[in-house]
């Protein structure tokens, strides 16, 4: 050590005055008495803060009357085959040594091997790929080391493998057993016990007939099923990082094209032109958001066949955010879909679905969510909206016709009475040039959305008509609105 | 102790730097000391005739089992008080040759030393436990036991392997143990108790290999370390000295050696570390140096060297910088100098820790890789070096497979990592449950010495 090391002095000058403050902190730890320094120290050297046993009470041992002395005594052990005898300290009780043997010799315990005769070898152990030698070698070993296999492979002269030492230790063992036992295994009765006329008693010999049940019998060591599995655990453990980080590139890799191949043929599959598109950007959505999953499948179909497109957008984002919860709430769900279906509603006709819902007799929300009562419910819901949406056109086209610009062509009527579908609605509506007077402005604004769902532009539109035209209409609309509700209810 | 019962058996570890003794059942040797002796030859002193001058302690003119005609009688000192003193034509001798014994007299007498003037106690009565290299070969041992019998009449022997008394006193039956020793470097698998020796691996870079690279350095730098018999500090006055160069013109070369690596290894123990990454000439040029003061007053100042030296372990291409210590290697390992040619092809086929470990590993059954993967033991006097651990832990989670987890599992106590071996030796003694696997003496009569291969496995 290095002289300064040894003197404890500071390699580089410091002052001396910090040593004096270290010694008056160590006055008030003395130890209290009745119990040693160390096992004070034990408890970290303070006192605890509840005294858990009375101090003076540990010092103390019971009287006994017997004389007890310690003497350093030899002994045999039972264990040993010899006769070595060592000395270790026994307590002696009133000058009588104890008796009995060493306490540690039922410790001794070891593996039972099968021990064979030479006749016995040449009738049913004789393999070609060993020879007597190798096998004796290999039943002393696994007796020596009490079958611990991977050490007799290794102490083995000759290089053989873990599995074919096993196989073949435990074959002949088999083998053995099974010959021994043979006359038993056919009678199988306590009798044979007697016919067996073996000079060689085994003490193992398990009960009649079960021979069949003993392990090596039940379940034969699988040398070829060994090898497979400890080849692949091989091959697991000696990957070196390198290789591993490639594979998991791979694999990502692997990943990413099946998602997109996913992708590609999930876009393929909804045959509507309008809302391929949208139902394409779902799809991508729902496939990037979650792992490929066959449910995507289902659902995609499902989703396909709703009835119209605004809903089959609508539901497939809806069930697109649904599926990032991994657990929801049927209500919720339900919620969601209502919100999503009326989404293309606007409030009042919100209000008017859930009028017609209570004049007839359904709740709001239904009573018992499951999932046939939730269907039946956005079903019903759905309808009605439809419904009230038709109406209003229905409506609409009426004013239309009713109002004093009836020279329009009766092609209108006509033509609004055979297709209730918007996108046709819309194209007859840019022929009119009559309604470009009265609401070009709000027509103009309505051609280029062509492309969007009927609901809420017609309801704004209703609205922004009936703004101007109200006095004209004042006498009808009431009465429309009444005929109206009055159909509704006689559904 | 529950599982314990003691016999009062003698453990004793003789390994290729220090020699460590003790009773077991106790939780550190008592008797440590150098296992290298200084001999002075009595051929040129005595006459033939006079064998009464060789009687007294640490003569070893009886058992001339091994000594060739020519070598005659000699005077052995053993131990560190007898080393310590500068005796003229001493030479500074080891029993080891390429890692096993290869003089027995020297051991005997190592032995004697230990057990009559350390321990002070007769070996006729106590059982003795000897740690042997993890791979001994099957004549080792039976000199050992022969020894053991023949001379010391010990009543029972036993003859373990480091790796299991390693692997035992930290606890566990199955390991991998790394044993970074003075003169060897050993890695060996311990599987339930026994090692494996098919994948044993060793390495001749070590401690000694250590302290040589670092005194060829500091040569390189032109720092003469003077051994402490070799100068007198007189006082001019109060607190300053100055140094008058005594000179022994009968010192032998070997002696002088021997002074001065005691001193580089304490340096060497001092001042390296163990550095995070692979050593680079660059990356350590700026490195603040460190202060160390020789005996004789100097202060020298250790800078990048206190990670290279370290890093040899790791990393056994970085040898050519120690050009002569590679000499010092050869002349103590294998006892010869090969040709200037062949040094760069044997220290590069020296591998570092890491691969060793893993060479290992991969000699083992496939089943139990990664059981040993996951308890990596260290011991040895080098393994207390600092951040070794974390360098070893670190080096090993790169190279091993991500299905294994990698712990390398030391004590923090550098007195037990250095012991480790000896404590396994003190536990595995005192069990009751090993008394009966005691080598007697009246096995050894029955069966002869060679019976201890089935005894001691």
């Amino acid at each position: 050590m290095d002289a300064k090391d040894i003197l404890g002095l500071p390699k580089t000058q410091l002052p001396l005055t910090q040593d004096k403050k270290s010694r008056p902190q160590k006055e008030p730890q003395r130890k209290p008495d009745g119990i040693s320094r160390e096992v004070y120290a034990l408890t970290g050297g303070l006192a605890p803060l509840m005294p858990s046993i009375d101090v003076s009470q540990l010092k103390k041992r019971p009287p006994s009357d017997e004389k007890i002395t310690w003497q350093w005594l030899p002994f045999t052990n039972s264990a040993r085959k010899d006769d070595l005898q060592l000395y270790h300290w026994v307590r002696v009780v009133n000058g009588i040594p104890p008796t009995g043997d060493y306490s540690f010799a039922k410790y001794n315990k070891s593996v039972d091997v099968v021990k064979y005769t030479n006749e016995e070898y040449e009738k049913y152990l004789t393999d070609p790929t060993w020879t007597k030698e190798e096998t004796d070698q290999l039943f002393d070993l696994c007796g020596r080391f009490d079958l611990r296999f991977i050490i007799i492979a290794d102490r083995f002269p000759s290089s053989r493998s873990v599995e074919e030492l096993k196989d073949r230790y435990y074959s002949g063992t088999m083998h053995e057993l099974i010959s021994r036992n043979y006359l038993i295994v056919l009678d199988g009765y306590d009798n044979s016990y007697l016919v067996v006329s073996r000079a060689i008693m085994i003490a193992r010999a398990p009960s009649p007939g079960d021979v069949s049940g003993h392990p090596l019998v039940k379940e034969p060591y699988n040398v070829s099923q060994e090898k497979e599995r400890k080849r692949a655990l091989s091959m697991v453990l000696s990957q070196t990082k390198q290789q591993e980080r490639k594979d998991a590139e791979v694999l990502a890799e692997a990943k990413r094209i099946a998602e997109s191949r996913m992708a590609a043929r999930a876009a393929e599959e909804p045959e509507l032109p309008v809302t391929s598109h949208a139902g394409s950007e779902s799809a991508d959505r729902a496939v990037l958001g979650d792992t490929v999953s066959p449910s995507l499948n289902v659902q995609l179909p499902a989703a396909v066949v709703a009835p119209s497109t605004s809903i089959m957008a609508d539901s497939a984002s809806t069930l697109a955010s649904l599926r990032m919860l991994k657990v929801y709430l049927r209500t919720y769900a339900l919620e969601q879909m209502v919100q999503a279906a009326s989404s293309s509603a606007g409030l009042r006709t919100i209000k008017r679905v859930e009028q017609t819902l209570q004049d007839l007799g359904v709740n709001l929300k239904p009573k018992v969510p499951t999932k046939a009562v939730c269907a039946e419910h956005l079903e019903l819901r759905k309808e009605i909206l439809t419904l009230l949406n038709l109406q209003k056109q229905v409506m609409n086209t009426q004013d239309t016709l009713l109002s004093p610009m009836e020279s329009s062509n009766s092609n209108a009527s006509l033509s609004l009475s055979n297709n209730p579908f918007f996108p046709l609605y819309y194209r007859d509506l840019k022929d009119f040039g009559q309604r470009s007077q009265r609401g070009g402005d709000q027509d103009r604004t309505f051609v280029p959305d062509s492309v969007s769902f009927g609901g809420d532009r017609v309801g704004k539109r209703d609205q922004k008509r009936k703004g101007p035209g109200r006095l004209s209409e004042a006498p009808s609309s009431p009465a429309h609105k009444r005929p109206r509700k009055m159909k509704a209810s006689d559904l | 102790m529950y599982g314990g019962d003691e016999v009062s058996a003698i453990v004793i570890d003789l390994g290729s730097h220090t020699c460590k003794a003790g009773y077991a059942g106790e939780d550190a040797p008592k008797a440590v000391f150098p296992s290298v002796v200084g001999s002075i030859d009595q051929m040129d002193v005595d006459d033939s005739g006079n064998a009464e001058r060789n009687s007294g302690s640490g003569v070893d003119s009886k058992n001339n089992i091994d000594s060739n005609k020519g070598k005659g009688k000699r005077k052995l000192y053993v131990g560190t008080q007898s080393l310590g003193y500068r005796r003229d034509h001493m030479e500074v001798l080891s029993p080891f040759k390429d890692g096993i014994v290869a003089d027995w007299d020297i051991v005997d007498s190592i032995w004697d030393h230990a057990l009559r003037e350390c321990l002070l106690v007769d070996p006729k009565e106590h059982p003795m436990l000897l740690a042997e290299p993890s791979s001994n070969t099957q004549q080792q041992r039976e000199r050992a036991a022969e020894l053991m019998f023949e001379k010391y009449k010990v009543p029972a022997l036993f003859l373990a392997k480091n790796a299991v008394l390693t692997s035992f006193a930290l606890g566990r039956a199955t390991s991998l143990v790394v044993d970074c020793g003075g003169g060897s470097t050993t890695v060996a698998p311990v599987h339930d108790g026994y090692v494996l020796q098919k994948a044993v691996v060793t390495s001749p870079i070590g401690g000694e290999f250590l302290t040589n690279c670092l005194m060829k350095s500091l040569e390189g730098k032109g720092i003469t370390i003077r051994p402490r018999y070799s100068f007198k500090r007189k006082e001019n006055r109060p607190g300053e000295f100055q140094i008058v160069d005594l000179d022994f013109p009968n010192t032998t070369e070997s002696y002088k050696l021997f002074s001065q690596r005691l001193i580089a290894s304490d340096i060497k123990e001092c001042v390296s570390r163990a550095p995070d990454t692979p050593y680079d000439e660059s990356a350590y040029s700026n490195i603040p140096m460190t202060p160390y003061e020789l005996p004789d007053g100097q202060t020298i100042e250790i800078g990048a060297d206190r990670f290279k030296i370290p890093d040899v372990l790791f990393n056994p291409s970085l040898v050519q910088f120690f050009r002569g210590a590679l000499i010092l290697l050869f002349l103590n390992f294998y006892q010869t100098i090969p040709g200037m040619e062949n040094y760069v092809d044997i220290a590069s086929s020296c591998r570092g820790l890491p691969q060793m470990v893993i060479e290992s590993i991969n000699r083992c059954d496939v089943d139990i890789r990664r059981e040993l993967f996951s308890s990596i033991l260290l011991a040895g006097g080098t393994a207390s070096m600092q951040q070794l651990k974390e360098r070893l832990e670190k080096d090993l989670l790169e190279e091993s497979p991500q299905a294994a987890r990698v712990k390398v599992v030391a004590s923090g106590n550098a007195t037990e990592r250095r012991f480790s071996v000896w404590i396994g030796g003190s536990i595995l003694a005192s069990l009751g449950s090993f008394q009966q696997m005691w080598f007697s003496k009246s096995e050894y009569e029955e069966h002869g010495a060679s019976y201890i291969q089935r005894k001691c496995p």
